[in-house]
């Protein structure tokens, strides 16, 4: 069982990676589709293991809550927003894949220094798991930095999300349930919200490029 | 004795086997189009075929073009020495480690890259530049992920790789080894040459890489040409199998009858990994030139979060 969570991880963190290196609106949904999954996943052995040893079953309801938000709501509503929006492709990032990729692992690497310090308090298991969610979420964030277009930064803030939601699960043993609930409330709106902007964006300057945003428009 | 022995069984499952992978991959290939194709064993007469014919070369070429195909066979034979097909066998030491094996295969690519310059053809120089190209791009991820192997192994030997590996439970239910196993995997498909990095059935002039550089060969060079690139293809396999796939601990006797049984065992993998990654060509399309460092970094990157996870760990898998 362990060992399953162990991958799993490691899983996750991979996502993180081929999101990174994907160029296609259709690919980064479905890629955070994908993680999300993975998470639930997880959520799900934790929970299990949760209810055997503490009767408790949040973390079970949580996963519930993840496939039924993050797998199946939000990735739709996603695809719903950009279907009407022509980009298709990403040509222009900060850097070209390969290099911002290599970021990311130095990124990966920084991460593993900074929790290396952590060893004599947490058993080693759990750090390698720490390192590869808190690495998802630096990684969400370079990418929100690394895309041009709008859709690349509202996923970017997912995969930040969801990075802090494995980090939590794997510090706490799953957090209070009004806590997780509340959580996902302000995700839900926050995408709502980033979904009308979206509109909004591409209805007044024909273009998601939110570099365009810097310019007046008269 | 046993080294010779042991050579000798090399030499002969190698160079027997070697053909066969082209063709069943061909063959299942053909039935995938709805076409009845070649038997499996074509390639045995096709280079039958060829050598018994004579070479044609440019009188503008060195002896550079003449010596190539000779020394990328010979290199790929050399390499192919390191590799175990069966872990019952390599308990003698063999010298040489999978460093001296990824530079005996770069000295031949070398040669082969250099011949294709020879003869001046347009063809020949591109395919050169191209495949100097991916080589280098996929070389640090072959190196990484062999390294983490070793690094677990506290040994750079590939049969105490092997020995290891078979020592510690299944390969695959550990994180570290998973990782390891997907970049090999894009590292087999890269370097034999197949659909998403280059074509081997096509001769169409913006997207073969490994076609290109044979080219100008006809003949006994040819064939020596392809049997080189066939043996190459078989060492990365072995490679992937006898690692990651381990069956002979399961063998718990020793002797003529175990080696023989963990040789069955070997060829079977091999035929089924042959079958896997023609799935992988069916399913998928060429990348363009220019996706193909993505391709690699992707590799790269998985070959690096092995090596993390290994470090991380503390040494915790060996």
């Amino acid at each position: 069982m362990l060992e399953f969570v162990k991958i799993l991880s490691i899983l996750i963190l991979l996502s993180a990676f081929v999101l990174m290196g994907n160029k296609r609106i259709n690919s980064y949904i479905e890629t955070f589709r994908a993680q999300s999954l993975l998470i639930a996943l997880m959520a799900g052995i934790n929970g299990i293991i949760m209810l055997k040893t503490e009767g408790r079953f949040d973390l079970l309801a949580v996963c519930v809550l993840i496939l039924v938000l993050k797998v199946i709501y939000i990735p739709g509503l996603l695809h719903r927003t950009y279907a009407h929006v022509k980009y298709e492709v990403e040509k222009d990032f900060i850097l070209n894949i390969p290099i911002l990729i290599s970021v990311c692992s130095a990124l990966v690497v920084f991460t593993y220094f900074c929790l290396r310090t952590l060893s004599s308090i947490i058993p080693n298991s759990i750090i390698l798991q720490l390192v590869n969610s808190v690495s998802v979420i630096w990684i969400g964030l370079f990418f929100m930095i690394s895309r041009k277009k709008a859709i690349g930064q509202i996923i970017g803030f997912l995969v930040i999300e969801n990075g802090l939601f494995v980090t939590t699960m794997l510090g706490t043993e799953g957090m209070p349930f009004i806590v997780d609930l509340g959580l996902f409330i302000d995700l839900i709106t926050a995408i709502l919200i980033m979904g009308i902007l979206v509109f909004r964006i591409n209805d007044q300057f024909d273009s998601i490029d939110t570099d365009q945003l810097n310019k007046l428009k008269g | 004795m046993n080294n010779v022995i042991y050579i000798l069984v090399q030499i002969v499952v190698i160079l027997a086997v070697a053909p066969l992978v082209n063709g069943i991959n061909r063959k299942v290939k053909a039935l995938s189009q709805k076409r009845k194709g070649a038997p499996p064993w074509q390639m045995y007469f096709d280079l039958y075929k060829l050598l018994k014919k004579n070479a044609v070369v440019s009188d503008v070429s060195s002896w550079i073009f003449k010596a190539a195909p000779y020394i990328v066979f010979a290199t790929a034979l050399a390499g192919a020495l390191l590799v175990p097909v069966s872990s019952k066998l390599a308990g003698s030491q063999i010298p040489g480690d999978f460093i001296l094996l990824i530079y005996t295969l770069v000295l031949g690519r070398f040669f082969m890259m250099a011949a294709a310059l020879d003869t001046g053809s347009t063809f020949g120089g591109m395919g050169s530049s191209r495949e100097a190209m991916i080589s280098s791009l996929i070389e640090p991820s072959i190196l990484v992920s062999l390294f983490t192997l070793g690094l677990i192994a506290r040994s750079f030997s590939l049969p105490e790789i092997m020995m290891s590996v078979q020592n510690n439970g299944i390969p695959l239910s550990n994180p570290v080894y998973i990782m390891v196993f997907l970049a090999m995997v894009i590292v087999l498909i890269a370097e034999t040459c197949r659909i998403p990095v280059d074509d081997p059935s096509t001769h169409l002039e913006l997207t073969m890489i490994h076609e290109a550089m044979i080219l100008e060969y006809s003949g006994r060079h040819l064939a020596f040409m392809e049997y080189g690139a066939a043996v190459k293809q078989l060492i990365f396999m072995t490679l992937l199998v006898n690692i990651f796939l381990p069956t002979d601990q399961l063998i718990n006797f020793s002797g003529l009858l175990a080696v023989l049984l963990s040789l069955i065992l070997y060829v079977i993998k091999i035929i089924i990994v042959a079958i896997v990654i023609a799935m992988i060509e069916i399913k998928t399309v060429k990348l363009k030139l220019f996706s193909i460092p993505n391709l690699a970094a992707l590799a790269f990157i998985l070959a690096f979060i092995g090596v993390l996870q290994y470090f991380i760990l503390g040494g915790g898998y060996a």
